[in-house]
């Protein structure tokens, strides 16, 4: 035994001395603007809620050692918005002082792109709504000036925050309307238990300078919207629980809302769309909507079976590609040779070429547990 | 992976459709009414708080309480507290009940009744991870909270982290 050692500390020894030592304390960084198929995976963590995380990886590879980039952290089902004007992305999250209790802090990170480490954050009141992601918890307006966070307390209300200077500016209040919807210039709108959408403008302050509701227009019991909107040059797509769209455009002063369309023709009966994350656009300003046949109460959020693409301005659909899978969620890159994303049943992430609809990979092993939902870098 | 099972279940059809296909949420605004109760003057069309007195005689109930299918849990979407150390309707040791909640319309298969239940959350620790169980029968969105089960009902607790959830019969659903 003492031979041994003594054997494989001369080895050591000898070895150390012959070659260049590695450099220690080395972290890679990103480039500041990311080749256009690397994509986010939002993992909600649904299992252990308070430390949910965002995986970065680059869809074309099938290196699965080598096409996680990084990731960074986002607590108790955070929600996600990357900006479009600079190289940051804002996670807003919850944290308590012991875990899972204690004093309860709710703040918006924010994280640099290069580094995927967090430069700041903004703390803001403890109501933010805890809700399955989706994309109209946290928007930016005002050409990302002013920040929006939706709260649930259950009374609702919208946090402004100051992009520039990082600060928390002021609360409005939204009694009976959810969600932050971004509108032309500084404004939001919301929409309402009643039916009706909820518009409201900002002063420089960031406080509630006008108001105004549209007609009630959907049955919030009945055939509801589905709040997961595809946004297409400030017009929201609302698709609805049995099949119509509805345009509602956000580019004016109020709200606009068009006359509803249907996502089904002839013999597309029992087609609903449904999931998680039901809808995604194109460069090309087309729609994408995950659907499933058989449809009955209920069946909102099944798994869909084929991704349906619509034109919006024609409002037919150009195309539909059956899943190699079924799927919960689906996300699109935003480039203009785009990559459709979907979490198949098996929560692994699907890739598909989003114009022919080949499917092209899975993303497996890249270290998500429940990704809610997939997000193309900006 | 009970995630994936339940999910898989979906994908591949099963007997929630069944069980969705023979429950009705029709009249679902009017039975609410029978049972709302507190909170009215100031949260109108909010959740409920849980009546405490109610005189509806306790179904009679059979099935696996467990069981994603059993018949109370036609709108819940979480882990059932009775693989938890709870039951359907306790929470687990440690836990704190939330408050306020959302509510479904559930047909009982023994009675052929509909009765609303409360699916009050258990709150205050990290998830339990089992029995995860996900049917939308009468599910809205989140804008209309009463109906929706994608929120965290952990409200009005000490704390927001979410367990697992409870199916509380709160009532007989009001006939039409």
């Amino acid at each position: 035994m003492k031979r041994l050692t003594f054997v494989a500390l001369f080895i050591t020894t000898s070895a150390f001395g012959q070659i260049q030592p590695e450099p220690g304390g080395v972290i890679e960084t990103l480039p500041e603007s990311w080749p256009a198929h690397w994509i986010i995976v939002q993992d909600g963590a649904f299992f252990h809620m308070n430390n949910g995380k965002y995986i970065v990886v680059d869809a074309d590879s099938d290196n699965a050692a080598k096409r996680v980039k990084g990731s960074f952290d986002g607590s108790f089902i955070s929600q996600f918005y990357q900006a479009k004007t600079r190289p940051e992305m804002y996670v807003s999250e919850t944290f308590y002082s012991r875990g899972t209790r204690g004093v309860r802090t709710d703040v918006v990170t924010i994280y640099d792109k290069s580094t995927l480490a967090p430069t700041g954050e903004i703390v803001i009141p403890e109501k933010r709504a805890s809700q399955m992601p989706m994309n109209y918890h946290i928007q930016l307006v005002d050409e990302e000036k002013f920040g929006l966070i939706y709260n649930f307390t259950p009374a609702t209300s919208v946090s402004v925050l100051d992009m520039v200077g990082k600060a928390f500016l002021t609360e409005v209040p939204t009694p009976g309307c959810s969600l932050v919807y971004p509108m032309a210039g500084r404004a939001f709108a919301s929409i309402c238990t009643d039916g009706s959408m909820l518009s409201v403008q900002l002063d420089e302050e960031g406080k509630q300078a006008s108001s105004a509701r549209t007609d009630v227009f959907f049955d919030a019991n009945g055939d509801a919207l589905i709040e997961k909107a595809a946004m297409v040059d400030g017009v929201a797509y609302f698709p609805t629980f049995l099949g119509r769209m509805f345009p509602v455009d956000l580019n004016g002063e109020t709200i606009s809302v068009g006359d509803p369309w249907s996502l089904l023709g002839d013999g597309d009966e029992g087609w609903r769309p449904g999931g998680l994350s039901v809808t995604g656009t194109n460069a090309e300003g087309q729609i994408y909507m995950l659907m499933h046949p058989d449809g009955y109460e209920g069946s909102h959020k099944d798994p869909g079976a084929e991704v349906w693409i619509f034109d919006p301005e024609s409002q037919r659909r150009v195309n539909r590609i059956s899943l190699n899978l079924p799927a919960i969620s689906i996300g699109l890159t935003h480039d203009d040779e785009p990559l459709m994303l979907a979490t198949n049943i098996n929560l692994e992430v699907d890739v598909y070429d989003a114009t022919s609809g080949e499917y092209l990979r899975t993303l497996s092993g890249i270290g998500a547990e429940t990704p809610f939902m997939l997000h193309g870098a900006n | 992976m009970k995630f994936f099972d339940s999910w898989l279940d979906k994908s591949t059809e099963s007997t929630i459709r069944g069980i969705a296909q023979h429950t009705s949420r029709r009249g679902f605004l009017g039975k609410l009414a029978g049972v709302v109760v507190g909170g009215a003057a100031t949260l109108p069309l909010l959740p409920v708080a849980r009546s405490q007195d109610s005189a509806t005689p306790v179904p009679l109930e059979e099935g696996d309480t467990a069981g994603c299918d059993y018949w109370r849990y036609c709108a819940i979407d979480g882990f059932l507290c009775d693989c938890c150390g709870g039951s359907m309707n306790s929470c687990p040791p440690g836990t704190e009940m939330s408050p306020i909640t959302w509510i479904g319309t559930c047909e009982n298969p023994v009675d052929g009744k509909n009765y609303i239940i409360s699916y009050n959350d258990c709150c205050g620790k990290s998830s339990c991870g089992n029995c995860l169980c996900m049917r939308n029968e009468g599910d809205r969105p989140v804008y209309n909270p009463r109906a929706s089960n994608d929120l965290n009902w952990c409200l009005g607790t000490s704390s927001a982290a979410y367990h697992c959830s409870t199916a509380i019969v709160i009532g007989a659903a009001l006939d039409e």
